[in-house]
């Protein structure tokens, strides 16, 4: 048996960042990884955001010599993507003027492989002076009278100790601590990529300062590009519930997208590496400790519930996680009730503002581009209908005004119910229920839509006619 | 565009059996013959089973567990050390 203050499952972010932290605090820490070095089992977007700086100063030692995979971007490439496979329109953007802190006002992602950064960050800890075990699979936990007081790993050795767990969406110490057999179906996404290999000098030419593309469609997911130095990742997620084919079926499609595959012959791309994990994506964390456990980043479900960005929650929670065990290892106890703590600590920061929300984010994103069929074969011809309907010459352009406006109109069954259901919701969770009031309620606009939408079938009825 | 995405994977030879299944406990609702990326489960004769060298192919993602809501399905990772290895990942 080893004694130790701190024992970590996992060496991903959330695990390195826990054991930075309690080394710093002079507790013995160790922390294990299943891999042969930390990142090998690990696969990600990967992209890294502004609000990773803020909270961690030694972020701004991040460089390429160490990780050679970087590439900075300031800028996202939204493609549309319509029932047919075909791009009809695409937006760049920037940050935006309402931007107040300011470095992130000329960059919006760091992007780093897990292979490049989790090994980087995992030496923080150790410099710190954790001890890392790696090629280690911690395959159980160490109980007394029910309660568990450290992990056992494959060779059957025990280490005593707090538990931190971090290892990932399917977690040992979550299952068997009881905190969660396995996650809801809707509480979870299968996420899957393909690293394509490129020139970096080729990605610079075609892509300049864009680092990331996101693809929105109508026939698969939302699909993320994630821009390396000279790679790129093509992938996407979605919940458990929805897959009705093989989800390779579905990421094929996203590849073989003519605009793609053009896309492919322009960098001069070749596809290298294929890959897959769960990704957990809910609107809430629950059961995020027990008696003298806590778990940390994908373990307790702390993706982002708008767009499951996990490496910053999981970090963010790593070191909540610790600041929790130091008060309660001084304090004498480790119970689930002090523990509670915790839960009040991640709340109180970043993370736990996007929760507060979190319901409401979680839904509309599942609503909308993760319901491609259902909601985005409208949502895409409707969006492309406003910005591309205008950029026409067939036809006098106050007639081709009232084209546009026809089609919208066309559109209304479905934007209204969405608007209702998942709009307003949220809007009434981020502003407070007080300010919506002032712009309406769902009660009044479902009342008043019938109307409107009579209003603009008669404003619109002659110009059928006429056309 | 044809890519084998089954073959886009550096491992190191796994030892163990990782994962198994309890037909007694199997549904048929078949939901791990869609959700595995890599094609692994089959089913013959009303009998769903794991190909003979899943752990030359398995990317450990943990789905075929996760969507098997009759417990029928057991998974844990392989030895450390060993299985796949994600490189650019």
């Amino acid at each position: 048996m080893k004694e130790y203050d701190i024992v970590i499952v996992g060496a991903g972010p959330g695990g390195s960042t826990a054991a930075k932290e309690a080394a710093e605090r002079g507790l013995k820490t160790i922390f294990f990884e299943r891999g042969r070095r930390p990142g090998e089992k690990n696969s990600s977007g990967t992209g890294l955001g502004p609000r990773l700086w803020r909270e961690f100063d030694f972020m701004n030692e991040i460089n390429s010599e160490d990780c050679p995979s970087i590439r900075e971007g300031r800028a996202a490439r939204n493609y549309m993507v319509d029932s047919e496979g075909k791009v009809t329109g695409y937006i760049m953007t920037t940050p935006t003027s309402s931007v107040e802190y300011e470095p992130a006002k000329s960059w919006i992602t760091l992007n780093c492989y897990r292979s490049d950064f989790d090994p980087w960050l995992a030496k923080y800890a150790v410099d710190a002076g954790a001890e890392l075990k790696t090629s280690t699979l911690v395959t159980g936990l160490l109980k007394e009278d029910g309660k568990v007081v450290g992990v056992i790993d494959e060779k059957g050795e025990k280490y005593r100790g707090f538990v931190i767990g971090a290892d990932g969406a399917v977690s040992m110490v979550a299952q068997q601590s009881g905190l969660r057999q396995r996650w809801g179906q809707k509480q979870v996404t299968l996420t899957l990529q393909y690293d394509f290999e490129c020139s970096a000098s080729k990605i610079d030419d075609v892509m300049g300062d864009e680092a990331l593309a996101v693809w929105w469609s109508a026939t698969f997911p939302a699909a993320y590009q994630v821009f390396f130095n000279s790679s790129f990742h093509i992938g996407f997620g979605n919940w458990m519930t929805w897959w009705d084919k093989n989800p390779v079926h579905y990421l094929n499609k996203v590849v073989n997208l003519d605009y793609f595959q053009r896309l492919i012959r322009v960098l001069d791309a070749k596809p290298r590496e294929f890959q897959a994990h769960l990704l957990p994506w809910l609107g809430m964390p629950e059961n995020t400790h027990t008696d003298n456990v806590i778990l940390i980043g994908d373990a307790g479900g702390f993706p982002c519930p708008l767009e499951a960005e996990g490496i910053y929650p999981a970090m963010v929670t790593g070191r909540a996680a610790i600041e929790t065990a130091t008060e309660a290892i001084a304090a004498g106890d480790t119970s689930k009730e002090f523990l509670s703590l915790y839960d009040d600590k991640w709340m109180a920061t970043s993370v736990g503002e996007d929760f507060k929300s979190g319901p409401e984010l979680q839904s509309i994103w599942m609503a909308l581009p993760f319901s491609p069929r259902k909601s985005m074969s409208w949502f895409v011809p409707l969006f492309m209908e406003i910005l591309g309907g205008i950029i026409d010459w067939s036809e006098a352009h106050p007639v081709r005004i009232r084209q546009v406006a026809r089609t919208i109109r066309k559109y209304l069954p479905q934007l209204v119910p969405f608007v209702i259901k998942e709009v307003i919701p949220l809007l009434t969770s981020v502003l407070g229920e007080d300010r919506m009031d002032m712009l309406t309620d769902p009660e009044k606009l479902l009342t008043e839509m019938p109307e409107i939408e009579e209003a603009l079938a008669m404003a619109f009825m002659q110009d059928e006619e006429e056309d | 565009m044809k890519i084998d995405h089954r073959n886009l994977q550096t491992r190191i030879p796994v030892t163990d059996d990782f994962i198994s299944i309890d037909n007694s406990k199997c549904t048929q609702c078949d939901r791990c013959l869609v959700i595995c990326v890599m094609n692994l489960w089959k089913k013959r004769d009303d009998t769903v089973y794991i190909v003979d060298d899943y752990t030359s192919h398995c990317l450990e993602c943990g789905a075929c567990a996760q969507v098997c809501e009759s417990d029928a399905i057991t998974f844990r990772f392989p030895a450390g050390g060993t299985g796949i290895v994600i490189e650019q990942g």
